[in-house]
């Protein structure tokens, strides 16, 4: 350990631009054995890891490093997978320049660990060589809890309920479980494969899915209640945010959800009529996508790589105040994405179709409390960008769900989230909520972390209730 | 009254505060006459009180400048005296006379009354009859206040001999009649009465005085018929503060100067061995013999009684010497065999009462002085050609012609000499083991011991030792699981063990929760805190002394302790007290008969007692055990599963070993353990502590097979794994039994060297007795919840297995687990406040910091004050405020150039300051630079390395430390790697680049309080201006030691926490050693008020300190000034990586790599916004408290309330013990010095004019003084005008001729220019520190002696020194040379630990050198001429090679030196050797350190392949 005075910092080799453009295969390589011991050796074995300081999930990296640098996969493994229910998700997709990578204490002047790709290592080595079991018990504990949502949230509480022998069914209203981890992030970035076999262990330990099935709709909040011991809502949110301005009423202006669901369904062979008729197809068109986020991110590569003419991305603060991951930035320049910095889409314009984006140019103004920078505009400096096919990667909103699910005395907050108590309670007994329904629209870890949180809460409180029955 | 006063305000404190009377210790000067012939004469009383005048300056003065620790004089019974007396009261004496002197209590008249009423029953009981009393004349008036208040009534009761009983009958008899007046009082509950003496052969005068007041204070001393043929004397400076009439020395046998390190388990022993022990010559009576112990004495009372008890019981005194005090001989190639096996029959009878002593004692027939097995203690020996024999601390003290001198010599570790009296003969060391060793069959007794490893030889020649099973990987886990284990204890503790043989290492300080406020389940080993020596006595170098170590560990010793036979020998002896699973079933296949298995689990269905209950039944089973045929007990929890949990071992342990020891059945068994929750050194040491036998650590073992089962250890085979594991954990419990000053596991064991922290009272009463635990906390129903649990976990009842161990956060940060105090986030919020200079993001960070859950004491106060606010306005400034910070002691070495320099340029600054480290520092940094920036550290540290410890760093400074211990690691030393000592370092510690160095854990100088009073001394010579403050680390008993201190003439005292921090050292050490620094700050601060002394010694502590808050409650408990050491790093952009040691630190502060040094990026601002921030954050609390200056606060504790009583499971964390307020009489309870507390002048005094004068003219000057032992740090002070003059204009500027005998420290840090010229001897620590000035030591012309067969300098010479010459015409005392960086030296022998640590210089011994030469030594060139062909055997080749001369060019550097040497001092040896070269120069041996070897300007050899030394042993 302590390698990285005369180690360099190396990534797994990324595939040319050119190449990957041609596909949605995920575009770097696996490490090989000995770059993953090497580049985990690096690690400074701290005395306040800043790396876990900085991850939602608390992942203990400083130690599955120290196993991974002596060669210990297996033992690495049982490490990480203790804190993080999916390992090999967060390892592809998180924006570790924001979080471990970025606060790696020898980031400053060597070049920080690569952690997520070390993780990614690790977990695809545990999954290779059959070290990834499914959940076996030792009893069943005799009470059951339903999840509502089968995204990461609903997916990592079930998965530490059922650790604790409880009896676990969950709900999603789509064909498939995953939430948005399977629509929503392209396959480049996460395979859908990976998604899957995840589900397809938590199966085996036990847990049961029952798919399209809408609360509110195929079935009723109460019947949950009645069958499970304890309900938790883990939802997402879904509700696309507009701009609002003239003109985006237009055709060919899609919110980024519609657009990447239709993508990743048609790669996961699904028959998509819109996509077919070419409407979600970005192919030979010159496509604009406005927003700095990750979705716009995992937007404007979808579009390179269905065949766009061009893609354009417009932001409206600077690439130093953009929420996204750096990192795919640059993955997105390297591929032909031209970023627009400062930008602001002032109106669209068009005639029944949007033709081209009347783009705004804004400056940076005084900072907020948080220490980013606001922006204003520059009045009367405007200019045209032509313009096929519009997506909006502006972020989501919470739907609503105690409409949604006819549940007036479920309470939400003023931004349509769920409000909970310190115990991830609604104000419903025994209903209990977590995840980006709770925390609006985030990370895929930071559902992890919630649906853990809430999982650990609700084995609390059936404990509890289990011991004042006996 | 004063005294009735102060024993109320003690009584007071010990009850609700820190201290504790029981800490009491002694140190001192101490000194014997005899007369060979046994013929009595005045002279040698006479004698005796001119040597007790002579060392006033070796003993204590109390606060009110007149009352000494003590003194007093031990000489035969004037018979004619005391017949006259009783002629003249009418009665005339038939037979010898006995004379009891008593203290009898002084004001309650009762009692006086009824005690002589006790004495003259049990005297006419005993068969005597009594002819009156006598009342002492005294004169009370020379005596001090506080003496004066607490004199006893001092009367004789003269007691008619039986003329039909001789001299040792009477002997005999009189003592019984002592121990049943001695019994008969104590069941009265009486105070204040002692008996010093009740003889027909002595009498014993002492008090509470200083020596030199013995004869004005009892005038009958100066009365002629005052005759003897002998003396024993003793003056004391005791460590204790509340002084005490009958502490002081000589006690009945012996006069002790040292310290018994092994009290506690010494006297917890001898309870047992009186248990059951007879005795012909009290046949009948034993009972009256018990306690052999009185309570309420001191370490050396405690000592007296026991030797008493052994030469009354008919051991000759030497004998008893040998087996309390032995030398360490079961390492030394040289023994002979009889003596070999007089030891080892000495040993199997008592454990050794270890520590260092010089003693001084006589048992009527026999008067000896010796030395402990570690010479630590000085004592010069004389034989004068009348016949008498003089042993003293000092040479010099006793005056003697020189015509009349027959030799001079020295005792040097583990030797003896005596005077049988009525053989009328004089013995030497080896002539009387000689005598010792003829007196009985010890070599047919030796024989029936068997040792461990031949058994186990058998046992596996018959092929019983099973094949070793690899632990089911499940079932381990549970285990571990079930322990509490985590990833970090085996990966970061147990696996270097395994593969290094080492412990690991860590470094910055320990910012865990303490386990007493930790939320986690904590081993039960946390919750005790190492014990550690300083200042009272010295840590021991376990690796470099490994010579006086010992682990041997004897099965089945419980022969009669009082009898001289060979029972005691027919043991089991085993090398280490740590056994591996085939050993423990070797011992348990051999004592089969013998053992009864005692589970240690209990039921979890129990409910909720089941720890009470199991104990209960441990302890049960175990007394019955002991009153059976299987005596000895194994302690097993190997029975734990799902159902039954392990009480914890430790708890196990001391239960049984207390109760046992309590049944007086301990010596019956012996105490084996097989445990699963021994997996680090402290487990391991604490269980050892607690009292078991032997400990088998079944779960680390098994942890280390399985790993290599999984192919974790390379190439290491599982049975070196193991053999590593072994000797890592005995190495450690070695480190730890040295750094408390003990070299024996026997005297270690059952000795619970520990304080509890967070141990509920009750238990630690019940089951730890004689453990401090002043931190009351978690009882056994909070343990059985904690307990609880883990085994939840490690058995869960629903849910899949856990499939790994937590990751653990004890030793690093995790989430999740153990709270530190330093986080990522505050971390992240101070640094972004000083970089951002914003008070507002530093009041974030405080925010953080008082959020965070109890990780320190001082978490769970609270403010409290009915003072209205003030406005801001009125309270001190923030300039004035930050004047009190300080940056603590790191060297440059442990911190980069860059960071060292900026701390001290801040510093500066701000008018506060830094502190340079043991490091040294760059004459280039004294001056301020021409910008303006000071990086001149304000405060020099001394340590115990020395390094760069010139006499100019001495001089820049304003303020001298001298570093006792170090929080991180007290007790111990510390190796600076080789690979970070660059060009730069080595220059500014006088080294050579690449080697490593080392420095000891004790200072060579300071093994003892009066040695610190010398140091000190030393230092108020070479710098005439500077404050000296003394580092210590909290302890309890830091109270009486910083009153020892304050005795000792420091101007402040800094009391560090055990959270300081540390560039590298053992985790056990960072992690278990010392305790925080509220307790220790409040017990010093309480005891030195007590005593009056608190106003004239100013307090600092540190550890850990990081806010306003911090600072507020240090100033309330008693601290005026406040050092921030790692809140300095973190200012600076420490990041606690905890890397320190691995020289990789990625900010650049703690490393010398220079490409990490470039990321530095610590400013001057930075440190400055930290100190002016939290200055701002006390201006703000005191303002809420109503006051308006931090002096307004120290002291007052009323203004803290406990506001959190921790944990749901804590029965009662109480901290009051903490606020407890001591009188502080008239004075303030802080400290008033406006200028640093003076000591006397010296000799120098009358130099300085001379010297100045002719330094300001540039002229030669040569002063000539006669001289005494009194004058001590001759040319020290005259070195100090040198340099600040900017030194001498060229080298013999002055001369000083010098005459008689030098105190201690002649020529201490003398500096270039000046030679001093001795005729006549030097005491101890001759050339300390020396800086560039030639000391020449020689006989005086009237001296008939052979100068190279007598000792002519002492103990400890050129310690430190960084340049400069020594030649001296005779031998050296022991650690000659020791730490030497650069100076050239020739003497003619020296005794033990020659050239220890040498780092540079060029020395030569022209004779005999001691055991252990070249321990340690890591430079410079050392040449010994050994005719007596006794070299070989005692060079320790560790570190060095040694051959005959095989270069010319060394050779021509000898010859020099030597040419040199006989020009200087005429030395006969040196000529003879000249004049003989050819025949002479193959009796050299030429030393080199390994490291040296590629290094050297001029190769060793000239030969292609030369063969040291170190490879024909091999």
């Amino acid at each position: 350990m302590l390698q990285f005075t005369t180690t360099e910092q190396a990534y797994p080799q990324t595939r040319e631009a050119a190449a990957r453009k041609l596909d949605f295969n995920e575009i770097s390589a696996p490490f090989n054995p000995a770059e993953a011991a090497t580049q985990s050796s690096r690690c400074s074995q701290c005395g306040v890891p800043f790396c876990q300081i900085h991850c939602p999930l608390a992942n203990n990296i400083p130690d599955w490093l120290k196993l991974a640098a002596e060669g210990r996969l297996q033992e690495a493994y049982a490490i990480s997978s203790a804190t993080n229910s999916f390992p090999e998700i967060c390892g592809r997709i998180c924006p570790q320049d924001k979080l471990c990578e970025g606060n790696c204490v020898i980031e400053k002047g060597f070049g920080s660990v690569t952690i997520g790709a070390v993780e990614k290592y690790i977990t695809e080595t545990a999954f290779a060589q059959g070290w990834v079991k499914p959940i076996k018990i030792t009893r069943e504990s005799g009470r059951s809890i339903g999840i509502i949502g089968a995204g990461p949230a609903g997916l990592a509480a079930a998965d530490m309920l059922r650790r604790q022998g409880h009896a676990l069914t969950i709900y999603d209203r789509y064909d498939r479980s995953g939430g948005l981890m399977i629509y929503g992030i392209p396959n480049f970035k996460l395979d859908k494969k990976i998604v899957q076999r995840r589900e397809k262990l938590l199966r085996d330990g036990g847990i049961k899915f029952q798919l399209n099935t809408q609360v509110g709709i195929t079935i009723t909040l109460d019947d949950l209640r009645k069958k499970h011991d304890a309900v938790l809502i883990a939802t997402g949110v879904y509700k696309p945010r507009a701009l609002g301005i003239s003109g985006d009423t237009l055709q060919n202006i899609f919110p980024a959800m519609d657009y990447l669901t239709a993508s990743n369904r048609k790669g996961l062979g699904d028959k998509v009529a819109a996509f077919d008729s070419g409407t979600l197809n970005a192919n030979a068109k010159r496509v604009v996508v406005i927003g700095g986020g990750d979705t716009a991110m995992d937007c404007v590569r979808t579009a390179v790589r269905q065949g766009a003419a061009s893609v354009t991305c417009l932001y409206r603060r600077d690439r130093a105040n953009m929420p996204g991951s750096a990192r795919e930035v640059k993955h997105a320049e390297q591929e032909g994405v031209v970023f627009e910095w400062l930008a602001a889409p002032a109106q669209f314009i068009g005639d029944g179709a949007v033709k081209s984006v009347e783009v705004q140019r804004m400056r940076l103004s005084a900072a907020d409390e948080a220490g980013r920078s606001n922006v204003e505009a520059i009045a009367g400096d405007t200019y045209g960008l032509d313009a096929d096919m519009v997506i909006q990667a502006l972020g989501y909103d919470a739907d609503d769900l105690p409409a949604l699910f006819n549940a007036p005395e479920l309470r939400a907050s003023k931004y349509g989230t769920l409000a909970i108590d310190a115990q991830f309670m609604t104000t419903l007994p025994n209903v209990y909520a977590a995840g980006d329904i709770v925390r609006g629209a985030s990370l895929v870890v930071w559902a992890i972390k919630d649906g853990r949180d809430a999982a650990l809460a609700i084995h609390a409180r059936l404990s509890v209730e289990a011991r004042h029955v006996a | 009254m004063w005294h009735e006063d102060f024993d109320t305000r003690a009584a007071h404190l010990a009850a609700n505060g820190l201290y504790s009377p029981a800490d009491e210790r002694d140190a001192c000067g101490v000194g014997m006459i005899a007369a060979i012939d046994g013929v009595p004469r005045r002279a040698i009383v006479e004698k005796a009180i001119e040597g007790l005048r002579n060392m006033w300056h070796r003993g204590a003065v109390d606060a009110d400048g007149k009352t000494g620790d003590g003194a007093g004089i031990h000489i035969q019974l004037p018979q004619a005296f005391f017949a006259d007396y009783i002629a003249r009261i009418g009665k005339q004496p038939d037979a010898r006379l006995g004379v009891g002197m008593v203290f009898l209590p002084k004001k309650h008249f009762a009692n006086q009354e009824l005690c002589r009423a006790i004495i003259e029953t049990e005297i006419l009981r005993g068969g005597y009859s009594i002819h009156g009393w006598r009342q002492v004349p005294v004169a009370a008036d020379v005596i001090g206040d506080i003496a004066s208040e607490s004199r006893p009534e001092i009367e004789q009761v003269i007691i008619a001999g039986r003329p039909e009983c001789d001299e040792a009958r009477t002997e005999r008899d009189l003592y019984l009649i002592r121990r049943r007046i001695e019994n008969a009082v104590r069941t009265k509950a009486i105070n204040d009465f002692y008996i010093c003496s009740l003889s027909s052969r002595s009498i014993i005068y002492k008090g509470l005085f200083k020596a030199e007041q013995l004869t004005a204070f009892y005038p009958d001393l100066l009365d002629a018929r005052f005759v003897s043929n002998f003396a024993v004397f003793h003056q004391r400076f005791s460590t204790n503060t509340a002084p005490a009439w009958h502490l002081a020395q000589p006690f009945r046998v012996l006069a002790h100067n040292g310290e018994i390190n092994t009290l506690r388990g010494n006297v917890n022993f001898m309870r047992s061995h009186e248990a059951n022990f007879t005795c012909d010559a009290f046949k009948g009576a034993e009972d009256d013999l018990r306690p052999v112990i009185p309570d309420n004495t001191s370490d050396t009372g405690a000592l007296d009684a026991v030797m008493e008890i052994l030469t009354r019981a008919g051991r000759a005194l030497p004998l008893a010497k040998l087996i309390l005090i032995p030398p360490a001989w079961s390492k030394n190639k040289e023994l002979p065999p009889h003596h070999r096996h007089l030891f080892a029959c000495c040993n199997a009878v008592s454990e050794q009462w270890d520590g260092p002593a010089a003693i001084a004692a006589t048992d009527g027939e026999w008067v000896i002085a010796g030395m402990d097995r570690h010479g630590l203690r000085p004592m010069r020996t004389l034989v004068t050609r009348d016949g008498l024999l003089i042993c003293a601390s000092e040479s010099g003290m006793v005056q003697v012609e020189e015509s009349d001198v027959l030799e001079r010599g020295r005792l040097g570790p583990g030797e003896m000499i005596g005077v049988n009296l009525l053989q009328q003969k004089l013995y030497y060391d080896y002539e009387l083991k000689n005598y010792l060793a003829a007196e009985k069959p010890y070599s047919q007794w030796v024989g029936k011991t068997i040792l461990l490893r031949e058994i186990l030889q058998q046992t596996t020649r018959l092929g019983r030792s099973k094949k070793r099973a690899t632990p089911e990987a499940s079932h381990l886990l549970k285990r571990q699981l079930a322990v509490g284990l985590s990833m970090e204890v085996v990966e970061g503790i147990i696996h270097p063990m395994a593969t290094t043989g080492k412990e690991a290492v860590g470094s910055m300080g320990d910012d865990a929760a303490m386990a007493v406020l930790s939320n986690q389940p904590r081993p039960f080993h946390h919750y005790f805190r190492q014990n550690f020596s300083q200042v009272t006595n010295p840590p021991i170098d376990s690796l470099r002394e490994a010579r006086v170590m010992s682990l041997k560990t004897r099965f089945g010793n419980d022969g009669n302790f009082l009898a001289l036979d060979d029972s005691h020998s027919e043991i089991v002896l085993a090398d280490t007290p740590i056994l591996l699973a085939a050993e423990m079933a070797a011992v348990l296949q051999h004592f089969k008969k013998r053992i009864t298995r005692i589970d240690t689990t209990f039921a979890l269905d129990a409910a909720g007692n089941g720890l009470r209950q199991g104990l209960d039944r441990i302890v049960a089973e175990a007394e019955k055990a002991a009153l059976s045929e299987k005596s000895f007990v194994l302690l097993t929890d190997e029975a734990a599963d799902e159902s039954r949990a392990s009480i914890p071992m430790i708890l196990a342990i001391s239960a049984v070993h207390s109760h046992l020891v309590k049944k007086k059945l301990r010596k019956k068994s012996s105490i084996l353990v097989r445990t699963d929750e021994c997996s680090d050194v402290h487990a391991l040491a604490v269980m050892i502590g607690s009292g078991a036998t032997v400990v088998h650590p079944a779960l680390a073992e098994d942890t280390i097979v399985a790993r290599h089962a999984h192919g974790l250890l390379g190439e290491l085979s599982s049975e070196q794994a193991l053999d590593n594991l072994r000797e890592a954990l005995a190495q450690g419990l070695l480190k730890i039994m040295a750094k408390m000053g003990i070299s024996v596991v026997s005297a270690y064991r059952g000795g619970l060297n520990f304080e509890a922290i967070g141990l509920s009272r009750a238990l630690a009463t019940e089951f730890f007795p004689g453990l401090p635990s002043r931190i009351s906390g978690i009882g056994l129903s909070g343990i059985e919840a904690r307990i609880r649990k883990l085994y939840t976990a490690a058995y869960p009842k629903f849910a899949a297995d856990v499939e790994s161990l937590p990751v653990g956060g004890f030793y690093r940060l995790r989430a999740g687990a153990e709270g530190h105090a330093w986080t990522g986030e505050n971390i992240h919020a101070l640094q972004t406040a000083v970089t951002k200079g914003s008070y507002q993001l530093y009041k974030k960070y405080a925010a953080s910091v008082a959020a965070s859950p109890p990780i320190a004491l001082r978490d769970l106060f609270d403010f409290r004050s009915n003072a209205a606010p003030v406005a801001l306005e009125e309270v001190e400034s923030v300039v004035a405020i930050r004047k009190r910070f300080v940056a603590p002691a790191m060297s440059l070495g442990a911190l980069s150039p860059e960071a060292h320099e900026v701390l001290a340029v801040a510093m500066n600054l701000i008018g506060a300051a830094s502190n340079s480290g043991e490091g040294g520092e760059g004459p280039e940094r004294f001056a301020p630079r021409s910008n303006g920036d000071n990086a001149n550290s304000v405060i020099k540290q001394i340590a115990s390395g020395r390094f760069g410890v010139t006499a100019e760093y001495l001089n820049s400074a304003r303020e001298l430390q001298i570093k006792v211990a170090q929080g991180a690691k007290p007790g111990e030393g510390g190796q600076l790697p080789g690979f970070k000592v660059t060009v730069e370092i080595a220059r500014l510690r006088h080294a050579t680049q690449g080697v490593s160095l080392i420095s000891p854990p004790p200072h060579h100088d300071i093994y003892s309080i009066e040695d610190l009073a010398q140091l000190i001394y030393d230092l108020k010579q070479i710098n005439p201006t500077a404050l000296v403050s003394v580092k210590l680390v909290a302890q309890s008993g830091i109270g009486t030691i910083a009153a020892g201190v304050a005795k000792a003439m420091a101007d402040k005292i800094v009391i560090s926490g055990h959270s300081g921090g540390t560039g590298a050292s053992a985790w056990s050490s960072v992690k278990h050693a010392g305790v925080p620094w509220e307790m220790g700050l409040a017990e010093a601060n309480q005891v030195l008020t007590l005593n009056r002394l608190r106003h004239r010694v100013m307090l600092q502590t540190d550890g850990g300190l990081k806010t306003g808050r911090d600072i507020v409650i240090a100033a309330i408990l008693g601290a005026e000034e406040y050092a921030l050491g790692t809140a300095s790093l973190v200012a600076m952009g420490c990041l606690m990586v905890r890397q320190c040691h691995s020289n990789t630190c990625p900010v650049g502060i703690t490393t010398q790599d220079a490409m990490l040094r470039s990321k530095f990026e610590g400013t001057v601002e930075k440190v400055v916004n930290l100190m002016s921030f939290v200055a701002e954050d006390v201006r703000e609390i005191l303002a809420s408290l109503g006051v308006r200056s931090l002096n307004e606060i120290i002291g007052r504790t009323e203004l803290l309330s406990q506001v959190n009583r921790g944990g749901e499971e804590l029965v009662d964390l109480d901290l009051n013990t903490l606020l407890t307020q001591a009188d502080a009489g008239p004075h303030a309870r802080h400290c008033t010095l406006t200028a640093r507390n003076e000591v006397p002048d010296t000799l120098d005094a009358q130099m300085l004019e001379a010297a100045g004068e002719a330094l300001a003219k540039g002229e030669k000057i040569q002063l000539a003084y006669s001289v005494r032992n009194v004058m001590r740090s001759i040319g020290t002070r005259l070195s100090s005008l040198v340099v600040r003059h900017g030194g001498a204009a060229f080298d013999e500027q002055i001369t000083l001729q010098l005459r008689g005998s030098a105190g201690q420290s002649l020529g201490a840090f003398l500096a270039r220019g000046i030679r001093i010229e001795l005729l006549g001897e030097a005491n101890d620590y001759v050339g300390k520190g020396l800086s560039g000035g030639t000391i020449i030591v020689r006989p005086r012309p009237s001296s008939a002696l052979v100068p190279h067969a007598n000792t002519i300098i002492g103990n400890t010479v050129l310690y430190g020194a960084t340049s400069g010459a020594l030649f001296a015409n005779g031998q050296a005392g022991e650690r000659f040379a020791v730490r030497n960086s650069a100076a050239d030296a020739v003497v003619e022998g020296c005794g033990s630990n020659g050239c220890e640590y040498m780092t540079g210089g060029n020395v030569v011994i022209l004779g005999e050198v001691g055991q252990n030469f070249g321990a340690g030594m890591s430079g410079g060139m050392a040449y010994v001429y050994d005719a007596s062909r006794t070299f070989e055997a005692r060079l320790n080749t560790e570190s060095v090679v040694a051959q005959r001369l095989q270069s010319a060019y060394w050779e021509a550097v000898l010859q020099h030196l030597i040419e040199t040497h006989a020009r200087e001092t005429s030395s006969p040896q040196a000529v003879h050797i000249l004049s003989n070269w050819e025949s002479c120069r193959s009796n050299f041996w030429q030393i080199c350190p390994k490291e040296m070897l590629s290094r050297l300007p001029h190769p060793f050899s000239d030969i292609a392949t030369h063969s040291p030394l170190q490879k024909r042993q091999a």
